[in-house]
């Protein structure tokens, strides 16, 4: 199997999570395509880890699901704050922030 | 012509149907699919499911990577802790009804399927070619990584790994010696977040200024209801 194929992969994985980012309004589903977004990058450095034959880019994998795992912790405790407050989870609704 | 291309690209650039061909595209027509229903699933547990058997072919990807440490953190990790978590939130908030919730202007949808189209298109421009040739199949003869035609060899990680099949000691080498500072970063980051959870997953907390108490529902600040200030008064 060609390197180029899992790089392509990635690339599409990557663009259906950003197209589910820009299109989902559900705070919950957002964070899901936020993750399969993690995953294509991930995908890509493991590939790249493997064509120049180094350990690097594992590592680099490794360290992003620990990031991960930290920032799904504290974001979905930021989504269960904002359903328990606003009820609902929509993301256009809290506009607190807004100029 | 456009058959010999096409059988071309099936067999991922070489001349003959290996495991990992086989495998790969098993992993990546799961992978793709189940992240196109985490984006369209009208039911968010649906998607939530969906995206484990996305999480979970990735992880067979890997295996092809020759990565199976990663393989198996990502198991561990992500299609364990991570979407128990997930399910764990989407039944506590009851939410698993079928609402839709989806950009409600026209123009934002079309915007981002065209710019969903131009990023594929220019990162397919990037990889199709010099990274897709027969050259790039990993084998143990590339020892240099661009070739001199401009097409991108691949090393592969067999010759690295030699005895140590899991590469365990492979990475694990690494994070003790060269990458020491930020391993223990992410030990300090998870303390944080942990601590940052339980400090955010308190209910007792002031309401937000922009909510008005005096609103059309006269519940006014404690509009959680009774079981929350029932709650309350048990803490105290």
């Amino acid at each position: 199997m060609a390197i180029g194929y899992y790089f392509i992969l990635s690339a599409l994985l990557f663009v259906v999570g950003l197209v589910g980012v820009l299109v989902r309004r559900n705070a919950i589903v957002l964070f899901m395509c936020v993750e399969l977004m993690l995953n294509a990058v991930n995908l890509t450095l493991a590939a790249a880890a493997r064509m120049w034959g180094g350990p690097d880019g594992q590592v680099f994998v490794f360290f992003v699901i620990v990031v991960a795992a930290a920032e799904v912790v504290v974001g979905l405790a930021l989504i269960v704050n904002l359903f328990f407050r606003r009820g609902t989870l929509d993301v256009d609704v809290p506009q607190l922030l807004r100029y | 012509m456009g058959l010999t291309v096409v059988a071309n690209a099936l067999l991922g650039g070489g001349d003959q149907l290996t495991a990992e061909v086989v495998l790969f595209w098993v992993f990546a027509v799961l992978a793709l699919g189940s992240a196109l229903a985490v984006v369209t699933m009208r039911n968010i547990v649906h998607g939530a499911l969906m995206l484990v058997i996305n999480l979970l072919a990735i992880a067979g990807l890997y295996l092809t990577l020759e990565s199976s440490f990663l393989s198996i953190i990502q198991v561990l990790v992500y299609a364990g802790a991570i979407m128990v978590l997930f399910l764990f939130v989407i039944m506590l908030l009851g939410v698993n009804r079928d609402d839709l919730l989806i950009a409600r202007s026209l123009r934002t949808r079309v915007l981002a399927i065209v710019a969903g189209v131009a990023l594929s298109g220019a990162l397919l421009l990037a990889f199709v070619g010099p990274y897709t040739t027969s050259d790039s199949i990993c084998g143990p003869d590339a020892t240099e990584t661009v070739a001199g035609d401009g097409t991108v060899r691949c090393i592969g990680l067999a010759e690295r790994l030699g005895d140590d099949t899991s590469g365990v000691a492979f990475l694990g080498r690494q994070l003790f010696t060269r990458y020491t500072f930020p391993f223990e970063l992410s030990a300090l980051l998870l303390t944080v977040a942990t601590i940052g959870a339980v400090i955010l997953a308190r209910r007792r907390d002031l309401e937000p200024e922009d909510l008005d108490p005096e609103g059309p529902d006269s519940d006014g600040p404690d509009s959680d209801g009774p079981e929350r200030s029932g709650r309350d008064e048990q803490e105290r």
